[in-house]
This record gives C-alpha cells, sequence and structure tokens, in this order.
C-alpha cells in the first residue's frame, strides 16, 4: 500500500497541498482528477518522493516517510516506485529503444528481450523504436516513456496525463492495457483528464481543487457527486465535450 | 625563392619552431582541459566558493586580454619579484591559466545548468549514482561541451603566437627571423599559414569525427 497522510506541501506562504490524504492499493487503480493548477502534479511528486512535504507522512509497503525528516531520508524504493512525468524526461542521448532497456540492463534484470517485445507489440512502437526522442512524435515518445516505466516491473506506478498527445485509439489500447496490470498487483496512480477512462477502470476515484482532496470514492461519484464542488467541475467539463 | 624552397632550406628551423609550439600547446590543452574540467565541477558543486572564484577569474581573464597578462608576468611580475623566469614557462603558464578559467566556466556552466529533468528519471527508474552520473550527465555533458571546448583549443593554439613577443622560438618568431635573413614575406608567411593549416587540419578533422559520432540535435520537433 501506498498512502499519504495530511500531506502539507508549499512554495514559502503559496500553500500547494493542504492536508492531503489517500491511499493507492496494489492490484488497483486510483485515478486523481481536478482543476489545472490545484496541485496534482506536485501531489504526485510528493508521492513519488520526489518532493519533500513540510509536515505529513508517507508510507510505501511499510515504510514510513514523516516530514519534516528528522534525519537522512531513508532509501526511496525506486523503481518499485516509479513515475512517468508529464513532459516525459526521456535521455536524448538515446533511442527510444535504449532509453526502455538501459535502466533495466543496469539493475541486472533479465529476459529483457521477451518484455521488450511485448511492449513493443503492446503500444506498436515497431515502427519507431530506434529513434532518438527529438525524432518521434509527443505520442510515441509518451509510449516508449510508459514502457520505460513498465519493463521495470513496479509495484507502484505513478502517471501524470501520459495519454495527451495520443489519438482515441492508442489511448483505447493503453488504458486496457493499465487496466489489465491490476492483475499483476501493480498499484496504478493516475492523474487525467478521461473522465471515461476513470468511469470505466478506475477502482477509486480522487477529486481535488485547491491542494485538498474535495471527494473521493468509486467510480460512482462521477455518475453522483457529492460535493457541488465535483459537480461543477463534472458539469463544466461536460458541456466543453 | 619559392615557398617550397624557403621550407627545404629552413625545414629545421621551422621544425624545432614548430616542436616548441606544439610543446606549448600540449601543456596549454593538458593543462586547460584537466584542469579546468575539475575546476568547473568543483564550481558547480560548490557555487557560493570554488563556483563565484571560477566565474570571477573566468571573467578577468577574458577581460584582460592574453597579451597585457602574458606581458605583465614577463616583465613587471619578474621585476617586482626578483625573479627571471624561461619565457617558455611564462608563456605556458599565462596561456594555460587563460585556458583553464576558460574551459573550468564552460563546464560549470554546463553542470550548473543540466536538466535535472533527466536526473530524476534515472531516479525514479532505480539508477544508482554511478549509473546516473556516467550513463547520463557524462555523455550528454560531452556531447553539449565539445565543440566548445574544441573551438576554444584551437583558439589557444592561435594564442601561441603571443609568446613570440616574449622571446619564446615557437614557429612564429622562427619565420620572423627568417624572413629578417632573407626578407620573403609572402612566401615565409605563407608557409607559416601552410603550417597552421597542416597543424589544425587533424585537429579539425578529430573535431568533426568526434561531432560526427557524438553530437546530435537534441531539439525535439
Amino acid at each position: 500500500m501506498l498512502q499519504a497522510d495530511n500531506i502539507h506541501f508549499g512554495y514559502g506562504d503559496r500553500k500547494i497541498l493542504n492536508g492531503v490524504s489517500l491511499s493507492v492499493p496494489t492490484g488497483g487503480v486510483t485515478v486523481l482528477i481536478g482543476p489545472s493548477g490545484t496541485g496534482k502534479t506536485t501531489l504526485l511528486r510528493c508521492l513519488a518522493l520526489l518532493e519533500k512535504p513540510q509536515s505529513g507522512t508517507l508510507t510505501v509497503d511499510g515504510q514510513t516517510y514523516a516530514y519534516p525528516l528528522s534525519g537522512p531520508m531513508p532509501p526511496a524504493p525506486w523503481p518499485k516506485l516509479t513515475a512517468v512525468f508529464q513532459q516525459l524526461f526521456l535521455w536524448p542521448h538515446l533511442t527510444l529503444c535504449d532509453n526502455i532497456l538501459m535502466p533495466a540492463e543496469r539493475r541486472g534484470m533479465a529476459g529483457l528481450e521477451a518484455e521488450l517485445a511485448a511492449l513493443i507489440d503492446a503500444f506498436d512502437m515497431g515502427d519507431f523504436i530506434h529513434r532518438y526522442p527529438n525524432e518521434a512524435s509527443l505520442g510515441q515518445r509518451q509510449r516508449a516513456a510508459l514502457a520505460r516505466a513498465l519493463i521495470l516491473k513496479p509495484s507502484y506506478l505513478l502517471l501524470d496525463e501520459i495519454t495527451s498527445a495520443l489519438d482515441v485509439e492508442q489511448i483505447a489500447k493503453i488504458l486496457d492495457y493499465l487496466k489489465n496490470l491490476r492483475g499483476q498487483s501493480i498499484g496504478i496512480f493516475i492523474i487525467t483528464h478521461l473522465l471515461g477512462f476513470a468511469r470505466h477502470a478506475a477502482d477509486q476515484v480522487v477529486f481535488m481543487a485547491n491542494g485538498e482532496v474535495v471527494e473521493s470514492g468509486t467510480s460512482d461519484i462521477l455518475r453522483n457527486p457529492q460535493t457541488e464542488r465535483l459537480f461543477q467541475f463534472l458539469s463544466v467539463i461536460a458541456a466543453a465535450s | 625563392m619559392s615557398v617550397f624552397d624557403i621550407l627545404l632550406t629552413y625545414h629545421i628551423a621551422f621544425l624545432q619552431g614548430l616542436r616548441v609550439t606544439l610543446m606549448l600547446c600540449a601543456v596549454i590543452w593538458t593543462a586547460g582541459l584537466v584542469l579546468g574540467t575539475a575546476l568547473g565541477v568543483v564550481g558547480a558543486h560548490s557555487p557560493k566558493s570554488w563556483g563565484r572564484f571560477t566565474r570571477g577569474a573566468s571573467f578577468a581573464f577574458s577581460a584582460i586580454p592574453t597579451l597585457v597578462i602574458l606581458f605583465w608576468l614577463h616583465y613587471p611580475a619578474q621585476a617586482a619579484l626578483g625573479i627571471v623566469i624561461d619565457p617558455f614557462y611564462t608563456a605556458s603558464l599565462t596561456l594555460s591559466l587563460v585556458n583553464i578559467f576558460a574551459v573550468g566556466e564552460m563546464v560549470r556552466q554546463a553542470v550548473t545548468d543540466f536538466p535535472a529533468q533527466y536526473i530524476i528519471a534515472g531516479r525514479v527508474c532505480g539508477l544508482p549514482t554511478r549509473d546516473i552520473v556516467t550513463r547520463i550527465q557524462l555523455p550528454i555533458l560531452f556531447r553539449q561541451l565539445l565543440p566548445g571546448l574544441l573551438v576554444q583549443q584551437v583558439g589557444m593554439l592561435h594564442a601561441t603566437l603571443f609568446a613570440s613577443l616574449i622571446s619564446v622560438e615557437e614557429i612564429f618568431r622562427v619565420a620572423q627571423r627568417i624572413n629578417s635573413t632573407v626578407y620573403r614575406p609572402i612566401e615565409i608567411y605563407t608557409a607559416l599559414a601552410v603550417f597552421f593549416l597542416i597543424v589544425c587540419l587533424p585537429v579539425t578533422m578529430f573535431a568533426a569525427l568526434l561531432k560526427k559520432r557524438f553530437t546530435r540535435d537534441f531539439s525535439e520537433r
């Protein structure tokens, strides 16, 4: 279980996260939704142990990170806990293939060729896998970044808007793939604006606004919101689409 | 006398001058690349101490003309200290300092500005620090710095001509002395230009080879 309790984070006087608590169970899909600028990405970075909250507690499979830290930070369990960011951060001097393989090779993982072949097949990457990131489209880079994380066989996979540049067919493929990962005991935490995915695949939906969790529950909350703020948010999205 | 005749007649003098020029280059390039890189890395990791020192010294050495520094170290500094140093060493020290601080500042800036997101991606992929440095940071920095460093080293080769002004018997001074004997400026300075082309050609070809092998346009379309 990946759990956040009462997480506060800010820059100076500017509060970004204000007492956020949530849990990401293994074998489940947790979808985080909310308006832009509400602290979703900051929360993901905190969950990925890349930011140090001002207060609160993070727990990853029993290892507790209590903030503010009283001593040196215990080692982060990367890549058991890993993330794919909206900006992807693919290494520009390596081909997409090497981007995917290098971390796994350095970790001495076995059976990588078969894993890579399966990912290439699953994400239709055969045509561009040997291109450099700057020679690939954003959608192709998104698929490669996701594959780089998946080949490491994480227990918790944090994804920040990784389908923003994909066409509908590719989105469906990737989301189906992610849905199927539930059976492999991977806890998936995904920030997305795709409410359709949240409705059909999420075991848990969390709605954030102004740095706080306003409402959470099963995907039923998207059909039957309990708070005015979520209702407004869903109404705006429905009107826009 | 043709260019070829002059080269043939004075080839020993030219070769001795070339040897001195190449020795100067060896000292300047080695000191600049090794010590400059070390200074730049230390400066990037200690921005308030070594970083400020590197920035300040680099500014001073780029603002003050190299010739002024060379003359200052050769004449007033030695007179004030009451010592006499072989001009070769004075020239080596001066040009090495210029190169060390130029390379140091280039490396410091590149390391400081290195995009943190590539390191973050390495961390969340579970790469140890050693792999992040050797597999991600160094290759990207090397590709980024290579063209500038090579241009700087060719510039330092040209700067060795200043050493002739404090009586270092490098190739330009040899050419001047031969010219004062035979007075064939067109042929002699053409020969000198050919010498520099011959010396610069391998450096330029090596630079082009490295560039072709290791540098790519990283910009995303």
